[in-house]
């Protein structure tokens, strides 16, 4: 299992008690910087009448991406935008299910859903509480794509990933980012666990903060990792609007397959997602 | 885990539960536990109190602890699995445990880890099992070990009433194809892991069973439970447990009620649905039962049969002597049927319920009813409404006697209202020529019973003859297929005889003994048998042979006995059953007549009464 170190950041404003992380020692005290978020944007999820996603925040990514590679990492799933993969559920939560089943030549559905030239923002903070699905082979994912990658393409358009989960490792999530010469295996990233508790038996709070010269990474308000432009190997390209990405993969380069002992079908949660501007 | 060491005191227990369970533990509601709670299991040795037992055919010297091979710390338990063919035990088990028991609700799992020296499936590993009642045994089975450590789980499904459990662990496992292996268990202990979750639970495997047709008085258990969870890495693992950890309950108990272990009476007519809970959580799979009460019966038995037993070959009739019938319900795929021999005022009858179809067979002895005019069957039947429909197949293996080949032939009878009528016993005597594709009657195998009837009474099964008994084969007895070397044949056309043979010595009987042909094979006949000797053409050695073989054939012998003879004379009998349906090819052990000196048999000799025909008498290996 792995653990991370602590974080000390200056200016005692406000405090938490790591007590999943640490057990019951008061000693672990992590001080931030307080800011001043507004909400810039959000969607709650609370269209339970429909069951549909609001289209004015959100479109599907369909099938097996474009160039018929599993999004470029080798996974297994069809992506579609049919309900039983993407709803919003009678508890007002977003279910974006993984499916054992045959459909147009692959073995499993889900869905992937994205903010693209709906909502792109740059710096801020980006949030979302979820309530994660589990099993090997099933890689849930909330993380931000640079608004420019038509143009300009992977990596050099940046991404940040909030949260990766390999369902073999239900208490372990990561966050990362990839950009020009620090994409891939090459990523800039931090894994976060609890010892005792699982991201899929409850909701968890998924958060990044996003200033000029730094990204910071939480997890139920618990910063794990700050990333600044010294941290890179290559050039810093947080700098510019990026849009919201939300998915379940299963199978693929990053975690594996599923097995027979995967239990389908698999659903993340999401309460809500909600992002901010800083006021200055 | 920080707690290695019992704790009796209660300050020391109440700091204890403070540090390792949470820290907002409420100390209201605490209760002291009066058993220690010791997670250990085996670590590097025993735990204090662990005995270990091994069960009683196992191999018992399999286990041992192991200084060389660990996991971690200085030692593990291993266990040698023997090979299928030990003579000391042909597999390992055994249970370790401690006296008193352990207070484990604190814990949700035993881990440890194993591996073994080549893959393998250990067949039973579990906890719980205390070489009692074992109420709250907790099993896992078919679990794949390889030749790495691998860490295993087996999740307490509900700790709370883990509170003075004797059982720590126990195992039972077998040879791969025969072989034996070596497995290694090491870090056995108890803990409590919050990366276990999802718990659920099922009975009769997470199925909705239906049991429809039920009747009073009758019992179902309700089996086949599990508990499963989803383990720190991500996969789902199901354990087998008792009844103990279930609560049952019946949605209607003046129907069915449920017991505490699962055992479930029905009372009363109607509908209603088992269910159980796990804890507060609702188990999966349930048990519908649809009762129609108090079942229908007879009041009356079927009417005697009055047909002359001579002209009878019967498979089900207190009337008369019955024919080896194999089974009265082959259960074939798909077929719903139950069948209970019951009595009707003294009378034995069969009832079939639940009926779409039902096989019954009596292949081992094939009748011939190639003489028979009639098939007899009388039912009774509770359901009957007009346009119901009863059916009766009957199948004849053809000259082959054998199910399959291409002489298979089979024929079905329908009866419809009004010959059937509701709640009265109807006599079917249907004419053999009825059974129109039935063009050979020489060796019925298999009657099918079908139709729309759902609780069918059975009782008088059998063919008859209306015109006179034969008095002989209608076809030539079997041709025997043994190899001739194998054969020292006294009459037979398929062998060479021992020469000098008389197969009509005058010993003073009064049987009437010819040679005649019977469909142009030649036979030997005893009329009026009262005994008859064959005088062998020299005295034989047949030590080296297996068996005594004859075909015999009577339709009116009532005893009928078979000695071997030697020198003294030594002579000993064995009883033939009589009289036959068609044809009866026995080999007889020759073991079954000591003391008669087999290296030096002179004679054979009959005796009973009634007509006989006889061929192919031989002794072969």
């Amino acid at each position: 299992m792995k653990r991370f170190s602590k974080i000390m950041v200056s200016a005692a404003i406000y405090s938490f008690l790591l007590f999943a992380l640490f057990g019951c020692e008061t000693d672990n005290v992590q001080t931030l910087d307080k800011r001043n978020w507004q909400l810039a944007w959000s969607d709650e999820f609370d269209t339970v009448a429909s069951g549909s996603l609001d289209t004015t925040k959100w479109s599907f990514d369909i099938g097996v991406g474009p160039n018929n590679d599993g999004w470029g990492n080798a996974e297994l799933e069809y992506y579609t935008s049919r309900a039983e993969n993407a709803v919003i559920d009678s508890n007002g939560f977003l279910a974006i299910t993984a499916k054992r089943e045959l459909y147009a030549g692959s073995g499993f559905t889900s869905a992937r859903i994205k903010t693209k030239g709906l909502f792109e923002q740059a710096y801020g903070r980006f949030e979302a509480r979820i309530k994660t699905p589990y099993g090997p082979g099933i890689w849930p994912a909330f993380w931000l794509l640079g608004a420019n990658s038509d143009s300009v393409g992977w990596p050099q358009c940046g991404e940040i990933d909030l949260m990766e989960l390999r369902g073999q490792k239900p208490n372990i999530i990561s966050g990362t980012v990839h950009g020009p010469g620090y994409s891939g295996s090459a990523s800039i990233t931090k894994s976060f666990a609890y010892e005792n508790v699982r991201f899929d038996n409850e909701f968890h709070l998924f958060a990044v903060e996003w200033g000029k010269d730094y990204l910071d990474f939480f997890v139920d308000n618990t910063l794990y990792q700050r990333i600044t432009p010294e941290n890179l190997t290559g050039t810093w390209v947080f700098d510019h609007p990026f849009y919201i990405i939300l998915n379940v993969a299963v199978g693929g380069n990053y975690l594996g397959f599923p097995t027979n002992q995967t239990p389908f079908p698999q659903s993340m949660l999401v309460d809500y997602v909600r992002v901010y501007t800083e006021a200055k | 885990m920080k707690n290695r060491k019992s704790y009796y005191s209660i300050t020391a227990l109440i700091a204890m539960i403070l540090i390792s369970v949470s820290c907002e533990r409420k100390l209201d509601g605490l209760e002291l536990a009066t058993y220690p709670t010791t997670p250990e299991v085996f670590i590097d040795g025993f735990s204090t109190g662990l005995y270990y037992a091994a069960y009683g055919t196992s191999k018992v010297t399999a286990f041992d602890v192991d200084y060389s091979v660990k996991y971690k710390g200085t030692s593990s338990m291993k266990f040698a699995v023997p090979d299928t063919s030990d003579p000391n035990g042909s597999y390992v088990g055994g249970v370790f445990g401690t006296n008193p028991g352990r207070d484990l609700s604190s814990y949700n799992v035993l881990t440890f880890w194993a591996k073994a020296s080549q893959p393998a499936v250990l067949n039973e590993i579990g906890f719980g099992n205390d070489m009692g009642e074992s109420k709250y045994k907790v099993t896992l089975t078919n679990v794949t070990l390889n030749s790495n450590w691998m860490k295993y789980y087996i999740p307490i499904p509900d700790p709370s009433v883990l509170t003075q459990e004797r059982g720590m662990l126990f195992y039972s496992a077998v040879h791969q194809n025969g072989r034996g292996y070596t497995f290694w268990i090491d870090e056995v202990q108890f803990e409590n892991i919050g990366t276990i979750a999802h718990k659920t639970a099922g009975i009769a495997n997470g199925q909705d069973l239906v049991k429809g047709g039920a009747e009073n008085g009758e019992e179902y258990q309700i089996a086949d439970l599990y508990a499963a969870f989803n383990l720190p890495t991500g996969i789902d693992q199901k354990v087998g447990l008792t009844t103990s950890y279930f609560t049952f309950s019946s949605s209607d108990p003046s129907v069915a009620t449920v017991s505490n272990t699962g055992h479930v009476m029905v009372l009363d007519s109607g509908s209603v649905v088992i269910t159980a809970k796990m804890g507060d959580i609702d188990a999966k799979g349930s048990l519908t039962i649809n009762s129609i009460g108090q079942p229908i019966m007879p009041a009356e038995p079927a009417p005697t049969p009055t047909n002359p037993a001579n002209n009878v070959i019967s498979l089900y009739s207190n009337a008369y002597e019955n024919v080896t019938v194999d089974t009265w319900n082959t259960h074939w795929l798909y077929s719903t049927a139950e069948n209970q021999f019951i009595k009707i005022n003294g009378d034995d009858a069969i009832r079939y319920r639940n009926l779409n179809f039902v096989g019954i067979e009596f292949t081992s002895q094939p009748i011939d009813a190639s003489s028979m005019t009639n098939f007899r069957m009388d039912i009774w039947a509770p359901d009957v409404t007009a346009g119901k429909k009863f059916k009766v197949m009957l199948v004849d293996f053809g000259a082959n006697g054998i199910y399959g080949g291409d002489d298979d032939v089979s024929s079905e009878v329908t009866i419809s209202t009004p010959t059937l009528a509701n709640e009265k016993w109807i006599s079917l005597n249907i004419p053999m020529s009825s059974f129109t594709g039935l063009t050979t009657k020489s060796h019925l195998g298999q009657m099918v019973l079908s139709g729309d009837l759902p609780m069918v009474f059975v009782d008088n099964v059998y063919f008859y003859t209306n015109g006179a008994v034969p008095t002989e084969p209608t076809t030539a007895a079997p041709m025997p297929s043994y190899i001739g070397t194998n054969v020292l044949s006294v009459f037979s056309n398929s062998y060479t005889n021992i020469a000098g043979t008389d197969l009509n010595p005058n010993w003073g009987q009064a049987t009437v003994t010819t040679q005649v042909s019977i469909a142009g094979n030649n036979t030997l006949k005893y009329k009026g048998l009262n005994y008859q000797g064959i005088q062998l053409g020299s005295s034989q050695n047949v030590s080296g042979m297996a068996f005594l073989h004859l075909d015999f054939w009577s339709a009116n012998s009532t005893l009928l006995k078979v000695y071997l003879i030697s020198t003294g004379p030594v002579e000993k009998p064995y009883i033939l059953t009589v009289p036959t349906t068609g044809w009866n090819s026995l080999d007889i052990p020759l073991s079954s007549f000591s003391p008669v000196n087999l290296s030096d048999v002179i004679q054979l000799k009959f005796d009973g009464n009634g007509d006989i025909y006889l061929d192919n008498i031989l002794f072969r290996k």
